[in-house]
């Protein structure tokens, strides 16, 4: 696949299927004559960077496919949050995942029934109406900020390099200007090395640690928020409410580390230094909650068809028994990485100017 | 240099420059004054008969460039309200979309064509 069929199917897909065909035939051939004409003016053949600078000055696939659809909903609370672009995304995205969720709700409500438990319509009604405000909310969120980013930076966008597929520059962290002419060329590889959080990733990480901050403060008090209709026969096991503070307490710290960096992006340093804590005290608490060795119990161990449920709960125990190691390794693996990248950058911080300075010399 | 000069330069640079208001306002007012003649400027090229790049070439070279993406969604809702008709051909090898001027498109042309004269004769004598 070159990189035309690689943009052009990018527009496609952001196309109603009735007129996908027609559009991407006459896209794909105003395209191709375009560059046709660009390489008789040359006399040899573009290349990929060649291809993707005309490519790109056409602009973003979704951008100009919105263009050509008579569809321009958007969804607004007060101001638009979701234009015409993300929208048929969005409603896609969103009717996959309320599909998903009602066929496993009502996988469970089925289970349920068939196992001999009363389920109520309201129980029904409660759940889907919970299920239905979770994935609203959480995607309406995710698109919502997709959506600030691409009417932000609608240019940033990449289709080399990528396996040919187009793909958003949702990049959370932004290299500082380099400007490679004022500085030299050593300092610029240096100014190369440092960043700074980007904004959009400190709100991001603000609000969903705070969905997760409500979510695992009402879980404690409502476990139907977690085993849905199944609260009725599980319990949550003692180790939950054990490491419910040290959780809040992460939680809150990684908050505030957001905040300081949403003040202060450039604090990077401390932003490193504060993830290599915070992951340290995550797996300290994943140590801990791995000793329990239970941590899903049923609720009635004398009710009728107990036996039973304590089978599902050995079942899920062991289950969440890997999930928990898998969690630990890969945390831990993390923070060695991070550590290394500290030692690297630091290295790098403390290196001598002299390279920088002689190469601005040479400019 | 009288003080007029002076208030003219201090305006010129803080207030015309890119990026201010008036800048922004100036570069919507020019497009919403061009949108409004690319119809006439895209159904005057389609008298004869062109495929969407060679259009696009066209209307360039006459000082009227237009991107393909609104180009082509202009084209096809020209069709849609019967004033353009397009037929699939091959030429050098490749399937492309030709676009000509239909009847009715040659009548309401000549309309706005007349609208446009009228237009331009009453600015002209205000301007």
């Amino acid at each position: 696949m070159d990189l035309v069929d690689s943009y052009v199917n990018a527009v496609a897909k952001a196309l109603p299927e009735e007129q996908r065909a027609d559009i991407i035939g006459e896209l794909s051939e105003d395209i191709r004559s375009e560059m046709d004409e660009r390489q008789k003016e040359l006399g040899r053949p573009l290349t990929p960077d060649e291809q993707e600078g005309l490519l790109k000055k056409r602009g973003n696939p979704w951008l100009l496919a919105a263009r050509y659809r008579q569809d321009q909903r958007s969804v607004a609370f007060g101001r638009q949050i979701i234009g015409p672009v993300l929208y048929p995304f969005y409603v896609k995205v969103l009717t996959f995942n309320l599909g998903l969720t009602f066929l496993i709700v009502g996988g469970i409500f089925l289970a349920l029934r068939l196992a001999g438990q009363n389920i109520s319509v309201g129980d029904m009604v409660s759940t889907c109406t919970l299920q239905f405000f979770i994935q609203f909310s959480v995607v309406t969120l995710i698109f919502s900020l997709v959506e600030k980013h691409l009417t932000k930076h609608p240019d940033r966008w990449h289709i080399k390099g990528t396996g040919g597929k187009f793909r958003l520059d949702l990049n959370i962290e932004r290299d500082f200007q380099v400007r490679m002419g004022q500085v030299g060329m050593g300092q610029a590889r240096m100014g190369s090395q440092r960043r700074e959080v980007s904004r959009f990733e400190s709100v991001s990480v603000i609000v969903a640690s705070a969905v997760a901050l409500v979510w695992w403060s009402s879980v404690q008090s409502h476990p139907f928020l977690i085993f849905g209709p199944a609260a009725a026969l599980f319990n949550l096991a003692p180790i939950w409410h054990q490491i419910y503070f040290p959780i809040v307490v992460l939680t809150d710290l990684e908050i505030v580390r957001a905040i300081i960096n949403l003040v202060r992006p450039d604090w990077t340093q401390f932003r490193a230094i504060a993830r290599v804590i915070l992951q340290a005290g995550g797996l300290a608490v994943m140590w801990f909650a791995m000793k329990a060795k239970s941590w899903v119990t049923v609720a009635d161990p004398a009710a009728d068809g107990a036996g039973k449920y304590a089978q599902v709960a050995h079942i899920v125990n062991q289950c969440l028994l890997y999930v928990l190691v898998s969690a630990a390794i890969f945390s831990a693996a993390m923070i060695i990485f991070r550590i290394t990248e500290l030692i690297r950058r630091r290295r790098w911080d403390v290196e001598p100017r002299g390279v920088g300075s002689a190469a601005k010399e040479g400019n | 240099m009288t003080i007029t000069t002076v208030r003219h330069t201090v305006y010129v640079v803080h207030y015309m420059t890119p990026g201010t208001d008036n800048h922004e306002l100036f570069e919507n007012l020019r497009l919403e004054l061009r949108r409004g003649s690319l119809v006439l400027a895209v159904l005057a090229a389609l008298r004869k008969e062109h495929y969407g790049y060679t259009l696009r070439k066209t209307l360039a070279d006459r000082g009227m460039a237009i991107d393909e993406g609104t180009l082509y969604p202009l084209l096809r809702r020209l069709e849609s309200h019967g004033l353009l008709v397009s037929e699939w051909r091959e030429e050098e090898k490749r399937n492309k979309r030709f676009y000509r001027l239909s009847a009715d498109g040659k009548e309401i042309f000549k309309q706005l064509m007349t609208e446009w004269q009228s237009i331009s004769t009453s600015l002209n004598g205000m301007l």
